[in-house]
C-alpha cells in the first residue's frame, strides 16, 4: 500500500521517457493515462487513510548526501494531488484537440507530463531536498511551457521572466529550508515541524521564516512579485490553465499551508501573510478589469484567488483554514475551467478580446453552458462549491478581530470584481447580438469541452454534497495546516445572517462593476502611471541595470591591455600588503645605530639612483641599462657584507640579461617613444610609490623583529664539524646541498644544449644567406 | 644530522608519469610529427597505468610520506589525483582531431600536458613550500607554452605572452611570500609549520600567507588575479582552454586547501577573511561579466572564475565539511566542463571553428542530442536540480551556514540567480531562436562519447551518488587527521 505513493512518480518519469518516442497525435493520450491512473492510485490512498492518518513511504534515500528521502500523503497533499492529478487528465484531453496537427505536441506532452510528476512530487515530499528539487522542476518544465510559441519575442521573454523569478525564489526557499534542516539536524519537513519549539528558539528562526515566505511568494505570484503570472499568458492555453490557474501557482499556497503549523503563532507570519494576501488580492482585483484580453483578465482573477488565500493561511483563527481550503477547491474547478473556455473561444472565433466577442450561444451552445456553470460557481452563487467558498471566508473573516473591517471591505470588491469577471464571460460572451469574428464559431471537439463540463458540473455537485466535501476534503486537509483535528460542517444555507447580506452586497457590487465595465476598463487602461511604476517595469529595469553592471564592470576590468593588468596586481598586492600591516598594527621601525654612517650605505644610493634612472630613461633601451644599475649596486652591497659568492653570481646575472634584453631589443620592431599620456604616467608613479612604500614598511616592520638565527648558528657550528669546512657558504653549497648543486649544474648543462639546437638553425640561414 | 633513507614508493605514480614523458618525447622526436595521434593515445595510457598505480601504492589507506618528508600520499592527494588524470586525459583525447585539422599537429602537445600533470600531481602532493613551489612551476611553465602552441596565430601567442608575464609575476609573489614563511618561522615543512604557526601570528608568518594567497589565486584565476583568464581562455587553442578549465583549476584549488588547512589551520580565523573576499568577488565578477559575452570561450572563462569563487566558500568555511565541499564541488566542475568543451570543440561550420554564442541558436533543430546535453550542463552549471551542479553548490553553501558565514551564503545564492540568466540565456538560444547556420556533423567518436558520459554522469549524479561523496569525505579526512 505504501508503495503506491511513489507509484505515480515513477510513471510519470517512465511516462515521459517514453512519450518523447510517441508521433504527437499520441503523445497527449499517454499523458491523460498517466493522470487517471495516478487520480485512481491517489484516491485508492486516500480512501485508506480516511481516519487521518498520513501515509508514508521510502523514496530516493541518499544518507550520504544527507538525504532522508521520503513521501509523506495526508490530508493537505491529498487534496493537492487530486486536484493535479484530475485537471491534469482534462488538460490532456483538451491539448490534444486544441493543438492538432501540431508538430511540437510530442514536445508539449513530454513536458506537462514532467511538469505534473513534478508537482506531484513537490506536494507528496517530506524531505526538505527532495521537496526542493520537484519544486524547481516545476519552475524548468514551465519555462519550456511558457515560451511553447518561440517564434513570438513576447514568448521568449516570458518563459525566461517566470523562470528568473520563480527558479530565483525557489534558491531564497532552499536557504530557508536549509536553515530549518541545520537548526534542527533532520531534513524531513513532518519532522521539523515536529520540533516546533527548537525551530522556533533558534537565533536564524526569523530569518528562515522570511526566507521561507519570500520563496512561496515568487511561486504563487504574491507582491512584489506578481507580475510574473499575466505575462506567462503568452503560454499556450492548455498551459496556462493548468499551471497558472489550478496547480503551479498554488505550490506557494501548499508550502506556506504546510510550514503553518510551525509559525501560526508568530505575530509576524500572520502580518506579513494577512496583508500582502489583501494587497495581492486587491491589485489583482484593480488590474483584472483593465484588461480586455480573456486570459489576461483571467490571470488578475487568480492574482485575487492567490492573494485571498495567503489572506485566509496568515489570518489566525480556525475557521479561515477551513475556508481556504474550501476556496481552494472550488477556484481550482471553476477556474481551470473557465481557461479552457476561454482557449476554446480563442480556439473557434479567432480572438480573445473580451470587447469584439458577443452572443456566441447559438453557435456554441454546449461551451455556453459549461461557462454558465463555472461561472455561477466563480460568482459565488448558490448552490455551487463557489458560493461554499465565498461564505466561508466572510463568516472566518468577521471573527479575523481589529482588522476585520479592513478584509471583508476589501474582499467585497475582490469578490465584486470576480462576480463581474464572471458575467463577462458568461453573459456577454454568450448572449446579447452576435458579433462578427474572424473565425466562424461553432463546438469544439468533445475532447476540449470534456474538462469544462466536468469541472464545472463538480463545481455544482460539491455545493450541493457540502457535507461529503467538508468531511472528506476540507476537513482534513485544513486538520494538515492546523497540525489539529478540524471538523468542517459545510452547508449551503446559513440562514438570514450577516454572512448572507455580505453576499448580496457582493453581488450587488459586482453587478454594477459588470455594467459598468466598458466604461471602467478603458479609463482604468489609460492611466500610463500604473505601467510605469509596476513591479514588472522594476523587473526589466532591474534586469537592464544588471546588464548595464556587466558591461561597466568588464570595461573596466577586463580591457585586454596586459600593462593594465600589471597595473592593477600591483595595485592589490600594495594595498593588501598596507592593509594587513595596518590592520594587524604590524609598522614597526628596527633601532637604528645612530652616529657614524658606514661608507659602504653608498651602495644602496647606487640602488636608488639606478631606479630613479630608470623611471626617467627616455627609450626603452635606456630603462634596461638603467635597471642593470640596480642589479650591479645590489651586487656591490653583496660583496660588501660578506657574501661575494652570491655578489659574483649576480654580477654574472645582470651582465647576462642586460646583454640579453639589449640584443633582444635591437632585433624587435619597438616604438621608440613612452606612449603613456601624462595621465598614465601619474597613475604609474602612484602605484610604483605605493608599492614601494608598502614594501619599505613590510622590511621595516621584519628588521624590527628579533632575528631568529636558529639556521645560521646551526650551518656555522655543523659546517665545521659535520663538513669539515670553514667556510659555510661552500660547506652549503658542495656538501650540504651537494645534490642541489648537481641540479643546478644540470640544468645548465640542459639548458647549454637546449641554446645550442635553438642556434643551429639561425647560424645555417646566415651562413647561407 | 641523521643519515635519512631515500623513501621513493609513495611517489611511484609520478615517477612513472615523469618517466613517461621522457620515453613520450623520445617517440615522437624519433617519429616525427605524425606520431601525434600514436604519442597522443600513449599519453592517455600513460595516464591510465598512473591511476592504477596510484591505487596500488597508496589507495584509500593512511597518509605516506616520499622524498625526506618533501611528497606527501594520502587520500586527499589521491581523490585530486584521479581527477586530474582525468581531466588531462580527456583534454588529450578532445585535442587530436583539433590539432590535425589547425595544422598543428605537434607531438609535443601531448607530452608537454603529461609533464604539466606530473607537476599538477606533484603540488597536490606537496608537503613543503619548495616541493608545492617546484610543481606549479612545472605546471605553469608546460602551460605557458601549451597556450601559445599555435604559434602562426596572434590570439595564441597573445595568450601565451599574457599567461607566462602575469603568472611568473604570481610565481614571485608566492616565492617571496614563502620566504617570509620561511625567515619567521624557520621551516618550508607543513607538519613543522602547524606546530610553530599556533595562537596569534606574527605579521612576518600574516604576510608571507597573503602573498601565498595571491600567488595561489592566481593559479586559480579568483579575483583580483582573475585578469589572465578571459583572454587566454579566449586566445588559447579550444583544446588548451578546455585543459585550463579543468586539471590546473583542481590541482590549485587542492593545493590552496592543503596550504591553509595543513600549516596554517591553526589560525584559520586570521587567514579567513582573505579566502572569504576572494569568493566574494570571484563569485560577483564571474556572473555579472559574463552576462554580456558574446563569445563563448570568454563566457566560460567568467563561468570558471564564478564557480572557483563558489568553490572557494567551502575553503572558506575552514572545516571538514568545508574541504569536502570543495572536493565535491571541483570533481563535479571538472565533469560539467569536459561536457562543454567538447561541446564547444564541436562547434564548426563548414570546417572553421565559431565562437559566438550566438551560432548555436537553433541547435535543438539541428543536433537535437548536443542541445540536450548543452542544456544539461548549462542548467547543471546554474545549480538546477536535481543535476550533479546543484548539490555541488549545496555542500558549500551548508559548510558556510554551519561556519555561520551567512553573507557569503547569501551572496553566494543571489549570485548564483544573476549567473543563472547566462547559463538560461544560452538554453533559451538553443531551442527557441531560429538556426542561422548549422553545424557540421558528424562530430567524431570521441566528442561523442566524452559528451555522453559526460551528460549522463552530470544527469544522474544523484542516482547513485555515493562513492563520490564517500570518497571526498575520506580525502577530507585525511587532511584533518594529522
Amino acid at each position: 500500500m505504501t508503495h503506491l505513493l511513489a507509484l505515480p512518480l515513477l510513471m510519470g518519469i517512465v511516462a515521459s521517457l517514453a512519450g518523447t518516442r510517441l508521433p504527437p497525435r499520441h503523445a497527449p493520450l499517454l499523458g491523460a493515462a498517466v493522470a487517471a491512473a495516478c487520480f485512481a492510485a491517489y484516491g485508492f490512498l486516500g480512501l485508506g487513510m480516511a481516519d487521518g492518518v498520513a501515509v508514508e513511504a521510502a523514496f530516493w534515500s541518499v544518507p550520504a548526501l544527507g538525504i532522508g528521502g521520503g513521501l509523506r500523503l495526508d490530508g493537505l497533499g491529498l487534496v493537492f494531488a487530486l486536484l493535479i492529478s484530475g485537471i491534469g487528465f482534462f488538460i490532456f484531453l483538451y491539448a490534444h484537440r486544441y493543438l492538432e496537427g501540431d508538430k511540437r505536441l510530442t514536445r508539449l506532452s513530454v513536458m506537462l507530463t514532467l511538469f505534473m510528476t513534478a508537482m506531484l512530487g513537490a506536494v507528496t515530499a517530506d524531505d526538505v531536498i527532495v521537496l526542493f528539487i520537484f519544486w524547481e522542476m516545476t519552475s524548468l518544465t514551465s519555462f519550456f511551457l511558457v515560451g511553447y510559441d518561440h517564434e513570438k519575442p513576447g514568448a521568449r521573454q516570458a518563459a525566461l521572466q517566470a523562470l528568473l523569478v520563480t527558479a530565483g525564489g525557489g534558491l531564497v526557499l532552499l536557504a530557508g529550508l536549509l536553515m530549518l534542516t541545520v537548526a534542527t539536524g533532520t531534513s524531513s519537513l513532518s519532522a521539523i515541524i515536529a520540533m516546533r519549539d527548537i525551530v522556533l528558539t533558534d537565533p536564524t528562526a526569523t530569518a528562515a521564516m522570511l526566507l521561507i515566505i519570500v520563496g512561496c511568494f515568487t511561486k504563487s505570484a504574491q507582491i512584489p512579485f506578481h507580475f510574473w503570472l499575466p505575462n506567462a499568458m503568452a503560454a499556450p492555453t492548455p498551459v496556462s490553465a493548468y499551471l497558472h490557474s489550478a496547480t503551479m501557482v498554488k505550490l506557494g499556497i501548499y508550502l506556506l499551508a504546510r510550514m503553518n503549523p510551525l509559525y501560526q503563532d508568530e505575530a509576524l507570519w500572520q502580518s506579513i501573510l494577512t496583508w500582502f494576501g489583501l494587497g495581492t488580492a486587491a491589485l489583482g482585483a484593480l488590474l483584472a478589469l483593465r484588461e480586455t484580453d480573456l486570459k489576461r483578465i483571467l490571470a488578475y482573477t487568480t492574482l485575487t484567488a492567490l492573494g485571498t488565500l495567503t489572506l485566509l493561511i496568515g489570518a489566525a483563527p480556525t475557521l479561515t483554514l477551513t475556508a481556504a481550503m474550501a476556496f481552494l477547491v472550488a477556484h481550482a474547478l471553476y477556474k481551470a475551467a473557465m481557461f479552457m473556455i476561454a482557449g476554446i473561444v480563442d480556439h473557434e472565433t479567432g480572438t480573445r478580446d473580451a470587447r469584439a466577442l458577443g452572443g456566441l450561444r447559438k453557435a456554441m451552445p454546449a461551451t455556453a453552458i459549461a461557462t454558465v456553470l463555472a461561472a455561477l460557481s466563480m460568482a459565488g452563487l448558490p448552490p455551487f462549491i463557489g458560493f461554499l467558498g465565498k461564505e466561508l471566508i466572510y463568516e472566518s473573516l468577521l471573527e479575523a478581530g481589529p482588522a476585520a473591517l479592513l478584509l471583508i471591505a476589501g474582499m467585497l470588491f475582490v469578490n465584486g470584481v470576480n462576480v463581474a469577471v464572471a458575467g463577462l464571460m458568461a453573459i456577454r460572451l454568450f448572449f446579447g447580438g452576435q458579433r462578427p469574428t474572424p473565425a466562424r464559431p461553432h463546438d469544439p471537439p468533445a475532447g476540449m469541452l470534456a474538462g469544462p463540463w466536468t469541472l464545472a458540473a463538480l463545481g455544482l455537485a460539491g455545493g450541493l454534497l457540502s457535507g461529503a466535501v467538508g468531511l472528506w476534503i476540507v476537513g482534513p486537509s485544513a486538520g494538515a495546516i492546523l497540525g489539529a483535528p478540524v471538523t468542517a460542517d459545510l452547508y449551503l444555507w446559513h440562514g438570514f445572517n450577516l454572512v448572507l447580506g455580505l453576499s448580496g452586497l457582493t453581488l450587488a457590487t459586482g453587478g454594477a462593476l459588470y455594467l459598468g465595465w466598458p466604461r471602467i476598463q478603458p479609463w482604468l487602461a489609460g492611466i500610463a502611471a500604473i505601467d510605469r511604476f509596476g513591479a514588472n517595469a522594476g523587473y526589466e529595469k532591474g534586469l537592464a541595470g544588471i546588464i548595464r553592471l556587466s558591461e561597466v564592470s568588464t570595461a573596466l576590468i577586463q580591457h585586454g591591455d596586459l600593462r593594465g593588468y600589471l597595473r592593477t596586481l600591483f595595485l592589490v598586492t600594495a594595498a593588501g600588503l598596507l592593509l594587513t600591516l595596518l590592520l594587524r598594527d604590524g609598522f614597526a621601525l628596527p633601532g637604528f645605530d645612530s652616529g657614524t654612517v658606514d661608507i659602504r650605505a653608498l651602495a644602496f644610493l647606487g640602488i636608488a639612483g639606478g631606479a630613479l634612472a630608470t623611471v626617467f630613461a627616455r627609450t626603452l633601451f635606456g630603462a634596461v641599462v638603467c635597471s642593470g644599475l640596480v642589479g650591479f649596486a645590489t651586487a656591490l652591497a653583496f660583496l660588501f657584507f660578506g657574501a661575494p659568492d652570491v655578489a659574483f653570481t649576480q654580477f654574472a646575472v645582470e651582465t647576462l640579461l642586460v646583454a640579453i634584453l639589449a640584443f633582444a631589443l635591437v632585433k624587435m620592431p619597438i616604438r621608440r617613444a613612452d606612449d603613456r599620456t601624462a595621465r598614465d604616467r601619474v597613475k604609474d608613479g602612484g602605484i610604483a610609490i605605493a608599492s614601494g612604500v608598502a614594501v619599505t614598511a613590510l622590511l621595516l616592520a621584519v628588521l624590527a623583529t628579533p632575528f631568529d638565527s636558529r639556521l645560521s648558528d646551526w650551518f656555522g657550528n655543523a659546517s665545521l664539524t659535520d663538513a669539515f669546512g670553514r667556510n659555510v657558504v661552500n660547506v652549503i653549497l658542495v656538501d650540504f646541498r651537494a645534490l642541489d648543486t648537481l641540479g643546478e649544474i644540470t640544468v645548465l648543462a640542459i639548458a647549454a644544449f637546449a641554446v645550442l639546437a635553438l642556434l643551429r638553425p639561425m647560424l645555417q640561414e646566415t651562413r647561407k644567406s | 644530522m641523521e643519515p635519512t633513507t631515500l623513501v621513493l614508493l609513495p611517489a611511484i605514480p609520478e615517477i612513472f608519469l615523469a618517466c613517461a614523458a621522457m620515453a613520450l618525447l623520445m617517440i615522437g622526436v624519433f617519429i616525427g610529427d605524425k606520431s601525434l595521434r600514436l604519442v597522443s593515445w600513449l599519453a592517455v595510457g600513460s595516464f591510465v597505468v598512473t591511476a592504477v598505480l596510484l591505487y596500488a601504492f597508496t589507495g584509500w589507506g593512511g597518509r605516506e610520506l616520499a622524498f625526506d618528508g618533501l611528497f606527501v600520499a594520502d587520500p586527499f592527494a589521491l581523490f585530486a589525483k584521479l581527477f586530474i588524470l582525468l581531466g588531462s586525459a580527456v583534454a588529450i583525447i578532445l585535442s587530436m582531431d583539433y590539432l590535425e585539422r589547425e595544422n598543428t599537429a605537434r607531438f609535443e602537445y601531448p607530452v608537454l600536458i603529461v609533464l604539466a600533470t606530473v607537476g599538477m600531481m606533484m603540488m597536490v602532493s606537496a608537503n613543503s613550500l619548495i616541493s608545492l613551489y617546484v610543481g606549479l612551476e612545472l605546471q605553469s611553465l608546460a602551460l605557458y607554452v601549451v597556450a601559445a602552441i599555435r604559434r602562426d596565430t596572434i590570439r595564441s601567442t597573445e595568450a601565451g605572452l599574457k599567461y607566462f608575464v602575469l603568472g611568473a609575476l604570481s610565481s614571485g609573489m608566492l616565492l617571496y611570500g614563502s620566504s617570509m614563511i620561511y625567515g619567521f618561522t624557520g621551516s618550508i615543512d607543513f607538519a613543522v609549520l602547524a606546530e610553530r604557526v599556533q595562537g596569534e601570528a606574527s605579521v612576518g608568518v600574516i604576510v608571507g600567507i597573503v602573498f601565498l594567497a595571491a600567488g595561489l589565486a592566481f593559479k586559480v584565476s579568483a579575483v583580483p588575479f582573475h585578469m589572465w583568464t578571459p583572454d587566454v581562455y579566449e586566445g588559447a587553442p579550444t583544446p588548451v582552454t578546455a585543459l585550463f578549465a579543468t586539471a590546473p583549476k583542481f590541482a590549485a584549488i587542492a593545493l590552496f586547501c592543503r596550504v591553509m588547512m595543513e600549516p596554517f589551520g591553526g589560525i584559520a580565523d586570521q587567514w579567513q577573511q582573505i579566502v572569504v573576499l576572494i569568493s566574494i568577488g570571484s563569485m560577483i565578477l564571474g556572473a555579472l561579466a559574463a552576462i554580456n559575452q558574446t563569445n563563448i570561450k570568454r563566457l566560460m572563462a567568467y563561468s570558471s572564475i564564478g564557480h572557483m569563487g563558489y568553490a572557494l566558500i567551502g575553503l572558506a568555511a575552514g572545516s571538514e565539511i568545508g574541504v569536502r565541499g570543495v572536493l565535491i564541488y571541483m570533481a563535479i566542475y571538472i565533469v560539467m566542463n569536459v561536457g562543454t568543451f567538447a561541446i564547444i570543440l564541436c562547434m564548426r561550420q563548414q570546417g572553421r571553428m565559431v565562437e559566438n554564442i550566438s551560432d548555436l541558436a537553433g541547435l535543438s533543430k539541428t543536433h537535437p542530442m548536443m542541445a540536450v546535453a548543452l542544456t544539461i550542463f548549462m542548467f547543471s552549471m546554474a545549480g538546477i536540480p536535481p543535476l550533479a551542479g546543484f548539490f555541488s553548490k549545496l555542500y558549500v553553501f551548508l559548510a558556510a551556514i554551519e561556519a555561520q558565514l551567512y553573507t557569503l551564503a547569501v551572496i553566494g545564492v543571489v549570485s548564483s540567480v544573476v549567473g543563472a540568466f547566462y547559463y538560461l540565456r544560452i538554453v533559451k538560444l538553443m531551442y527557441f531562436d531560429e538556426p542561422v547556420e548549422t553545424l557540421d556533423r558528424p562530430i567524431g567518436r570521441e566528442m561523442g562519447a566524452v559528451i555522453a558520459v559526460s551528460g549522463l554522469f552530470t544527469l544522474l549524479f544523484f542516482v547513485w551518488p555515493a562513492p563520490i561523496l564517500n570518497a571526498a569525505a575520506q580525502a577530507a579526512a585525511s587532511l584533518f587527521a594529522g
